[in-house]
């Protein structure tokens, strides 16, 4: 079912009147539904309180990738086709060593490239559901969903409008 | 804060956020100089000839190569360990400069990420041909199957060099193409064309820039990054086994492994220095690419020269000081006087001497001298492959066995064809691909104006 989003969008020139916005925006109790910047800016990865576990799925992919890469070594050298050479034994570990770091970096790479593209929707030829076309070239950009954001329309415009938002306007989406 | 003038400024001009993402967009946008297209004819030529002597090879066999019996691993394995040193700077720029926070890299690492990509893949045609039978490349595989002893020896070099040349080749290309994510974005959402908008519009994978995609890609950078500083120490450690491993005198040490490290990542920056004076002088990207950037990457390679340096006397110490006949027979008979003195002087004189006219800041901030320089660099190391190869096989502990290599037409030609490959692919870089990272140049251009200072908190706010 497509549900029409009303969305209150605040436009700024600069990293620095945008923080000063969302920090006093977030300090009056407004929801802020996503902020779109050209870089990332860590004060709003911050104050959006979202969080990301990559690092340890990461970590997590590490420790299947090394278990099965050693595991399989020790099949193949030992259970499937032991050979023998010069009476050495078969669990030739330290020379397994080399293998083992470098195809569970593979691994995890690998794996964790596919998360980041699954968690964040972000894969090949996927539209972009864009609401202010400059966020990836040169404006900053807070948007608020005009049903949540807990605060009426003219006093957040006058709020960002008297920190430095070039712009403030409303727009409403098919998308979501 | 960062310390401008420690660095000298980062960005030259006082440049808007959209006048970055314009300048750096301008070779994607405006029209294609001809002398684009004259050098692309030329590295398909290259090409060209390289693919024939493919050919030849893949048709008539390794026999149409000069390596005989005694120098079994000509040009081949030389170029191949020359291009995956080369290889290196892509991800020692964006890794290790990202782990000491070093903010020059943004305006180069962009560039040498493609630039491994590139390099790798011209590498790893040289064992693949190598094979003899490159149509049974899929032995190397371990995978269960009904071929005799069924495993690849998982203890030999080789093997791991497999492991480890593929592994990079994915890893540095799925850095570099993640990277640039963001700055397709910004293309998809600044040009005119339709067509621009639709291809890069794929490509840019639907990034709008939200916090939370900028979230977890932060934390893919931070994954991505940690793990590939161990790769690249690792691969080259592993092509040096190739060699230490064996018996051959002037191989077997355990000096290869950091030898070889930090010679790949002497030889990466020196060919970064090379397509970055061009970027700078071709594609007028002076003010993103700064005298400070070249400077800065100078100062790098003057330092590693002094540790290439080194590892060149205590070689030639250790071979004296272990008292092992063969040992000094291969430095001091073989290298440094008798039938290679050319090759080990080439290469001592242009990686350990040369390098240190760096110390002077009139010649770091010489586009010119620098461009030779770094172009020397190149020449420097791969006679240093060609010494290690060559040198040490042609005279080995059995007189009966000595043999001399020259290479033949079809070696010259491949490794030609590798050559145009890269530059090609590099040509091909320039003109679709924004040559700087612009999403991270635009995050450090606040560090490089004082105009924007009356903006941070804590000072005056002019708008209240």
């Amino acid at each position: 079912m497509i549900t029409n989003k009303k969305y209150l969008v605040g436009v700024f020139d600069n990293e620095h009147t945008l923080k000063d916005a969302f920090q006093k925006a977030l300090d009056k109790g407004v929801v802020i539904e996503e902020v779109y910047t050209p870089y990332p800016i860590h004060e709003i990865l911050h104050g959006m309180k979202n969080k990301t576990h990559i690092t340890h799925a990461a970590f997590f992919f590490g420790l299947i990738g090394v278990t099965a890469i050693i595991g399989g070594m020790y099949y193949a050298a030992v259970i499937d086709w032991p050979l023998l050479f010069g009476g050495k034994p078969f669990n030739t570990f330290p020379s397994f060593i080399v293998v083992s770091i470098v195809a569970t970096i593979l691994t995890i790479t690998i794996l964790t490239l596919l998360t980041f593209s699954i968690r964040s929707k972000i894969y090949p030829g996927k539209t972009a559901d864009i609401i202010d076309i400059r966020a990836t070239d040169d404006k900053f950009i807070i948007v608020l969903d005009q049903d949540k954001m807990g605060i009426e329309i003219p006093a957040v415009t006058q709020l960002f409008q008297s920190n430095g938002a070039s712009e403030v306007y409303e727009k409403e989406s098919t998308s979501n | 804060m960062y310390k401008t003038d420690v660095r000298g400024k980062l960005i030259d001009g006082e440049k808007s956020l959209s006048q970055i993402s314009q300048e750096i967009l301008e070779p994607i946008n405006g029209k294609t100089p001809k002398w684009w297209y004259a050098a692309m004819g030329v590295s398909l030529a290259m090409f060209a000839w390289g693919a024939y002597s493919i050919f030849l090879t893949l048709t008539q066999g390794v026999g149409t190569w000069g390596v005989n019996n005694t120098v079994g691993w000509g040009w081949a394995i030389i170029n191949f360990v020359w291009w995956i040193g080369i290889g290196h700077a892509g991800t020692a720029f964006s890794i290790f400069l990202l782990i000491l926070r070093q903010k020059w890299r943004t305006a180069i690492n962009r560039a040498a990420e493609a630039m491994t990509v590139v390099a790798v893949f011209a590498a790893a045609l040289f064992p693949l041909m190598h094979m003899g039978r490159p149509w049974l490349f899929f032995f190397v595989f371990p995978y269960p199957n009904t071929r005799g002893p069924l495993w690849v020896n998982f203890n030999s070099p080789l093997f791991w060099d497999f492991v480890a040349i593929s592994a990079y080749l994915l890893i540095s290309a799925s850095f570099w193409y993640f990277g640039m994510v963001p700055d397709f974005a910004t293309i998809r959402d600044t040009t005119k064309s339709k067509i621009k908008k639709a291809v890069y519009g794929f490509f840019a994978f639907g990034w709008t820039g939200s916090s939370r995609e900028w979230l977890r890609y932060e934390g893919l950078a931070f994954v991505l990054g940690g793990i590939a500083a161990v790769l690249v120490v690792s691969v080259h450690s592993i092509v040096s086994t190739d060699f230490a491993v064996s018996v051959e005198p002037g191989w077997h040490t355990t000096l290869f492994p950091p030898y070889f490290v930090v010679g790949a990542i002497f030889s990466g920056f020196a060919m970064v220095l090379t397509l970055v004076t061009l970027m700078k002088k071709l594609y007028k990207m002076g003010d993103f690419i700064t005298e400070n950037h070249v400077d800065a990457v100078c100062r790098v390679l003057v330092f590693v020269s002094l540790i290439m340096g080194t590892a060149y006397i205590t070689e030639i110490f250790i071979a004296w000081y272990s008292g092992s006949e063969y040992e000094m027979f291969t430095f001091f008979k073989n290298r440094i006087t008798g039938d290679y003195a050319f090759q080990f002087w080439a290469m001592f004189i242009f990686n350990a001497v040369v390098p240190q006219l760096f110390w002077f800041r009139r010649i770091r901030r010489n586009m010119w001298i620098v461009f030779t320089i770094s172009i020397l660099i190149n020449i420097g190391m791969w006679f240093e492959r060609f010494n290690i190869v060559v040198t040490s096989l042609s005279k080995n502990y059995l007189p009966a066995n000595w043999a001399s290599y020259t290479p033949t037409l079809v070696e010259i030609g491949f490794f030609i064809g590798t050559i145009g490959m890269f530059s090609a692919g590099v040509l091909l870089f320039f003109r679709y691909i924004p040559q700087i990272a612009i999403s991270e140049v635009k995050m450090i251009s606040k560090y490089n104006t004082q105009q924007t200072d009356h903006l941070k908190p804590g000072h005056h706010h002019d708008y209240e």
